[in-house]
């Protein structure tokens, strides 16, 4: 077993270093852009909702609409349509960076509903409290609804993360390499299925740790 | 210190108009403990929130502590004043003096003075020992003198008071009411007090509005009793 497994680093490590730090850069960026931009989408959605505190019906359904659009399309063809997007964007339709962008437009999407529902779980009477303490709307938003919907939005956050996971093993076909990719092409489609089951096993091992990493932050921010 | 002029609100009941207080006149004074009295669904919680500003008046004119309280207003006067609530309203992933803290750091004071008047203010409604309790571990009772201490930090010249009483026991009923009282009379404190309880009413108010169907249907002016909280078996006893 051990010899196997050094036969395979051997053969494939300089590539698995690379797919590996391919998944990272595309994962890392459509993080950051869930949790800055989907975040806030988010808010924006539970404000502007219909038992939102600045419900407008117009802007909710065009903000949802297009939420719903982007989760709806399969995301393998999301890839392939957002190609000229890509170009017009960053230059380029293809490789690591292009796969950034139909990345981080799933991850907005998934984390902005995800953010929606936490929040429409805080007790509504928190912005009449929020009101009566002499809160802003910033304010109401930090010191109220982040604070209790925190371990909500940890949850959302980790869950979405093991989803955008999921989506970067696809982004080979447009040349965004990564794990996924790795797999299927040298994998499987070469027939190195120790190499598949490798990255296979590897990729569950990591959805395990942040599973656990998010439980653990969401339990340790939790004082409900 | 509060005055209400010809106020009228309407809510969407069944896609219908409701008016829910009709054409309201009121005046508070200062340092006054004032009691809205009436049934379910007469009007006395939406009165207390108009007079808040967090619901405005389709009609009439509000004033609060002398200036008119409109959509710009409002976020400035709601700031001398606080509210508890019936259901407490604590934010549970704070503990306890964090609760305490927020009514200041949401007015940027300094963070040491701030916690000089936090645990002073826990003294007084007799948490000190709690300050870094969860609130979820605390009692009802416990949670209200929280949510009263929280009230107090911004030094409110007027308390607005949403049954603050209904979801505790008969004991802890009486130490709340002690405790507003004890904070009109130290602080001058103006307090108006909403309750379907009239037992409260006539403990703590010096006047009180009985309010139905949306008007004010008379104002008595009461002569406040003695607090005399009995355990159960006591009121049994003596029954």
């Amino acid at each position: 077993m051990i010899e196997r497994f050094i036969d395979l680093w051997d053969k494939f490590g300089g590539e698995l270093l690379k797919a590996s730090l391919e998944t990272l850069d595309m994962m890392s960026t459509a993080l950051f852009m869930a949790l800055l931009i989907g975040l806030t989408l988010g808010f924006v959605l539970f404000l502007s909702g219909s038992s939102g505190i600045r419900p407008s019906p117009l802007l909710y359904g065009i903000l949802s609409g297009l939420i719903n659009l982007i989760r709806s399309v399969p995301f393998i063809l999301l890839i392939i349509v957002m190609i000229p997007f890509n170009r017009l964007l960053i230059g380029t339709g293809f490789g690591v960076d292009a796969s950034k962008v139909p990345l981080s437009i799933i991850g907005i999407a998934l984390y902005a509903r995800f953010t929606e529902q936490s929040l429409l779980d805080v007790d509504k009477s928190i912005y009449e409290t929020s009101y009566t303490l002499g809160a802003s709307l910033w304010q109401y938003f930090r010191h109220f609804l982040l604070t209790e919907a925190r371990s909500g939005l940890i949850l959302s956050f980790t869950t979405t993360a093991i989803s955008l996971l999921s989506y970067s093993t696809v982004m080979g076909v447009i040349g965004g390499g990564g794990l996924g990719y790795l797999a299927m092409s040298q994998g499987y489609q070469n027939f190195h299925y120790d190499l598949m089951w490798l990255i296979i096993i590897g990729l569950v091992v990591l959805v395990q740790l942040i599973q656990v990493s998010g439980n653990l932050l969401a339990k340790r921010f939790d004082r409900r | 210190m509060v005055r209400l002029h010809h106020v009228t609100k309407s809510f969407k009941l069944d896609e219908k108009d409701t008016v829910v207080i009709d054409r309201i006149s009121l005046e508070i004074n200062e340092s006054e403990i004032f009691g809205l009295v009436g049934g379910t669904g007469s009007g006395k919680s939406t009165i207390l929130r108009l007079m808040t500003g967090f619901v405005e008046p389709d009609e009439g004119e509000i004033f609060l502590m002398g200036q008119k309280l409109d959509h710009e207003s409002k976020y400035h006067l709601v700031k001398d004043t606080s509210m508890i609530f019936q259901g407490f309203h604590l934010l549970s992933n704070l503990n306890v003096i964090e609760n305490v803290l927020l009514p200041g750091r949401l007015r940027s004071i300094k963070k040491a003075h701030n916690l000089t008047r936090a645990r002073e203010l826990l003294s007084f409604v007799g948490l000190e020992a709690f300050e870094n309790a969860r609130i979820r571990t605390l009692s009802g009772g416990q949670k209200q003198r929280v949510a009263i201490a929280r009230s107090l930090m911004t030094q409110p010249r007027v308390i607005f008071c949403d049954e603050p009483t209904s979801a505790l026991d008969e004991e802890m009923r009486g130490e709340i009411l002690k405790l507003l009282r004890d904070i009109n009379q130290t602080f001058g404190t103006t307090i108006v007090l909403v309750s379907h309880d009239i037992a409260v009413i006539k403990t703590l108010c010096h006047r009180v509005a009985v309010i139905e169907d949306g008007h004010i249907h008379q104002i008595f002016r009461l002569q406040p009793r003695e607090m005399a909280p009995v355990s159960y078996e006591e009121a049994f006893y003596l029954d």
